[in-house]
């Protein structure tokens, strides 16, 4: 699942994702993310932006950490140079690791195979 | 241009408004936190859509722009108005890279790349010590190979103990394990198990392993770190280079947890020192060495610093936002629709409007009551279906009122001024293709009350008026129309004035007696200016009319009502859409009429003794009438009885008489060709139910002729007999 406020970023990484053959389930802010999580979808992989509207990146991360099923799935999330204090908040709120935007087909791949069990 | 570049530049669009907005906003409230996330977003926004596509002068620039943003959101620098004002150019700046990148930019690569270098040079003030530019991450300083003082091995040395709490973090060691194995071969490995408690204390979600590896690999220690990146913090990671010296590994032994001897045995089972070197090194070095151990330990501190920090910040973060994310809620709902495809839609609808109108005048010519009966009820949900389809294509006019806040801005600086902007009724719904349209009337009508109208601070004062004028921008509907008001509290028209230069032009014969609605309205006349100086928004004479022009292309209207030193109000009307109507059928002359129901009030019968009159008693009240048999030269006989249908426009009413009333319809307004543009009284023609032609009838223009007639008529009483 990838969650992303910016259509640029979720049309370009599903797109990346989808030739490398992962089905992908997109949401344009965490509450929607929130929503098909809640409505049965079982990711194997959650990558999410932080810096949303409304509910961030990190209060989702914490939320999906919450759920029993969602414990132990790897959770990316994209982030600039920029933002390095925040790598460790979203760490502390139980994302597994990072990528960083904007991120080439090829680490971005080998990102998700670190993390994908 | 491919899709995902298309919604790039949608995307981009959309956040420079939202960036514009608010950097407008902050302005007035520069400790607003929720806004200087919301702009420090948008550029955020912006910048790693642009990397997405690979535009890089975007997003190159708006990383600089991010970098100040985030000293501002930080509070290492003030929000001023100068900082305001470069962020707003550097928004414009990002507006024309975008467009640039659309290929529909106007101006020059050397003027982008001139104009971008000057405000990278302004933005330089507001770096740390001067400098925002991102210096290219620092190459790592590659390690350093240690020629070999001994013989044998040739691996990178990995001592890794993993945080208890990288399950939880949704990591499997094994992971990184077999990532390694991408990057070389792993000659051995070792588990270490020694901080594993008792199978009862041991919680199984923790984890507690830890690895000593031997990697033959011909990459160098950054590739290798960077596997590990996700865990730094919190695992203890030790990477020794190939051929290191054995001080080294004593060094590392010392500095990790485990027993000093074991650790030596592991590290000699994996290959990385032989006994002999291990034994010698132990014995030369009895003093333990902790180069290591502070940095860990500082690590570790700022780790505990910021999970006691932690909690407050979230809470004040969720106070802050739960505001922004009620309307996130709302905005997540929205769906985008191309706009052809809801016009495309509106068609048709009309279409079926006009198919629903042939079907229940069948069944009436029929006399089927089944039939009657089924049609009626479709003609009822065609209605709805009307409504609802309109209703799609409607947007509220406050982001068209939004964007003047920049504009009021901006000009009042050009003009030393001081305006405050006020906007009531920016929920007011309107069709999109009007709103589009009216934008250009409007803003043109804003620069001249800016310009002309609200005086310098100066003079304000001394006419005993607040220094600061007020623009007030009002929408609300009024009977089947949108209201749009554009006032100022300025200095008024100058009647003599226009009239004076009215009569220069030879726009009016100077012996003319005009009433002051008259010569107001000759500021839509073409070439009329009293500007004493053009400035660069307004004042070239060019404006007005076209203003009118454009409006009533829309089939609305403008009017102007002044008070010297008190201001100017300019009244809009507008049609809520352009494509569908409730409208009152009539027949005149055996031609059908439709009037927009909306304007219709009642519908009374005239009796034969005021025939000749052009103007009817409404229960006491005289109102003027106008009958449509004269106005449009229509043959054939007067019936005995006429009826007059009621009509109310903008405040004024009057009498529409008719031969026979016919009933309530919906039309579907075709638009008049070229030829007919000049015809008055009409507004547009729609197709009834029978295939039959019917004209709609312009309200407000009939309602004018039939004025201005009367008013020729008073000023050459002779013309009455004739």
């Amino acid at each position: 699942m990838l969650v992303d406020d910016s259509a640029t970023v979720l049309l370009s990484i599903s797109g990346i994702l989808a030739k490398a053959g992962f089905q992908v389930v997109t949401a344009n802010s965490a509450e929607d993310g929130q929503k098909k999580l809640a409505a049965g979808t079982k990711p194997d992989l959650l990558i999410t932006d932080l810096n949303m509207p409304g509910m961030n990146g990190i209060e989702f991360i914490k939320v999906v950490r919450q759920r029993s099923d969602l414990r132990f799935m790897p959770i990316l999330f994209l982030t600039t140079e920029s933002q390095q204090s925040k790598r460790v908040e979203a760490k502390a709120a139980g994302a597994s690791g990072w990528i960083v935007k904007p991120a080439t087909a090829e680490t971005l791949l080998s990102t998700i195979k670190l993390v994908l069990r | 241009m491919d899709e995902l570049k298309q919604v790039f530049l949608q995307e981009s669009n959309e956040q420079l408004d939202a960036l514009e907005t608010l950097l407008l906003e902050l302005e007035n409230r520069p400790d607003d936190e929720t806004t200087l996330n919301g702009i420090f977003r948008a550029a955020h926004t912006i910048k790693g859509a642009a990397g997405m596509v690979e535009c890089a002068a975007v997003e190159s620039f708006a990383h600089v722009v991010e970098n100040v943003l985030d000293r501002l959101r930080n509070h290492e620098i003030a929000v001023t108005t100068e900082l305001a004002a470069l962020m707003l150019g550097c928004t414009d700046h990002l507006r024309v890279l975008v467009a640039n990148e659309a290929g529909v930019a106007q101006v020059t690569i050397e003027w982008i790349e001139a104009q971008g270098a000057r405000l990278l040079a302004e933005l330089g003030q507001y770096g740390p010590g001067g400098q925002v530019f991102a210096t290219p991450k620092a190459a790592e300083a590659g390690v350093e190979r240690i020629p070999s003082n001994r013989s044998g091995h040739n691996c990178w040395h990995i001592s890794v103990r993993f945080g208890p709490d990288v399950l939880r973090q949704g990591m499997d060691p094994e992971n990184f394990l077999r990532f390694l194995e991408t990057l070389g071969h792993i000659q051995h490995m070792e588990t270490l198990t020694d901080i594993m408690p008792p199978v009862a204390e041991m919680d199984p979600e923790l984890c507690y392993l830890g690895f000593e590896i031997s990697l033959e690999s011909s990459v160098d220690k950054q590739a290798i770190e960077d596997i590990f990146a996700f865990v730094r913090d919190e695992c203890r990671l030790a990477i020794l280079p190939p051929n290191s010296k054995v001080a080294d590994y004593l060094e590392l032994i010392e500095s990790l947890p485990e027993d000093t001897l074991r650790l030596g045995e592991i590290l000699v089972r994996v290959g990385a020192l032989t006994a002999d070197e291990l034994a010698e090194g132990l014995r030369t070095q009895a003093i333990p060495a902790a180069a290591e151990q502070p940095d860990v330990l500082q690590i570790g501190e700022i780790l505990v610093a910021q999970q006691v920090v932690q909690p407050e910040l979230v809470a004040a973060a969720v106070a802050k936002q739960t505001q922004v994310s009620e309307k996130k809620a709302q905005d997540a709902k929205l769906i985008r629709v191309p706009a052809d495809k809801l016009d495309h839609l509106i068609n048709l609808v009309g279409e079926l409007v006009i198919a629903g109108a042939a079907t229940s005048l069948l069944a009436h010519t029929r006399r089927d009551g089944e039939l009657i009966e089924s049609s009626s009820l479709l003609s009822r949900l065609v209605e709805e279906i009307r409504d609802a389809s309109l209703q799609l294509r409607t947007v509220q006019i406050g982001e068209t009122f939004n964007r003047f806040h920049r504009l009021v801005r901006d000009a009042c600086k050009d003009l030393g001024k001081d305006v405050q902007l006020v906007i009531n009724g920016g929920e007011t719904e309107l069709d999109k293709s009007i709103v589009e349209k009216i934008g250009d009337p409007l803003m043109h009508l804003v620069r001249n009350s800016l310009d002309h109208g609200i005086e310098l601070p100066a003079v304000r004062e001394a006419a005993g008026k607040n220094p600061r004028g007020t623009l007030t921008l009002n929408a609300c509907h009024d009977a089947g129309n949108i209201v749009i008001e554009v006032i100022d509290d300025g200095a008024g028209l100058n009647r003599d004035r226009i009239l004076a230069k009215a009569i220069e032009r030879g726009l009016v014969d100077a012996e003319a007696h005009l009433s002051d609605r008259e010569i107001f309205d000759l500021i839509f006349a073409p070439g009329l200016s009293t500007a004493e100086q053009v400035t660069n928004l307004s004042g070239r004479g060019v404006g007005m009319d076209v203003v009118r022009r454009n409006l009533q292309a829309l089939r609305g209207t403008i009017n102007v009502d002044s008070h010297s030193g008190q201001g100017t109000r300019l009244t809009l009307r507008l049609p809520l859409t352009l494509a569908i109507i409730d409208g009152f059928l009539v027949v005149s002359g055996n031609r059908s009429y439709v009037i927009p129901l909306d304007a219709v009030v009642e519908c009374i019968e005239r009796p034969e003794s005021e025939h000749n009159r052009n103007y009817f008693n409404l229960r006491g009240q005289v109102l003027p009438a106008v009958c449509l048999r004269e106005s449009f030269s229509l043959p054939g006989e007067r019936p005995a009885r006429e009826s007059v249908v009621v009509v109310q426009y903008a405040g004024q009413r009057a009498g529409i008489v008719v031969d026979r009333l016919a009933g309530e319809l919906q039309a579907v307004i075709k638009p008049l060709g070229a030829i007919f543009r000049h015809l008055q009284g009409i507004g547009g023609s729609t197709i009834l139910g029978s295939g039959e032609v019917a004209l709609i009838l312009d309200i407000s223009a009939l309602i004018k002729i039939s004025g201005q007639a009367e008013q020729r008529l008073i000023a050459r009483p002779e013309l009455r007999n004739a």
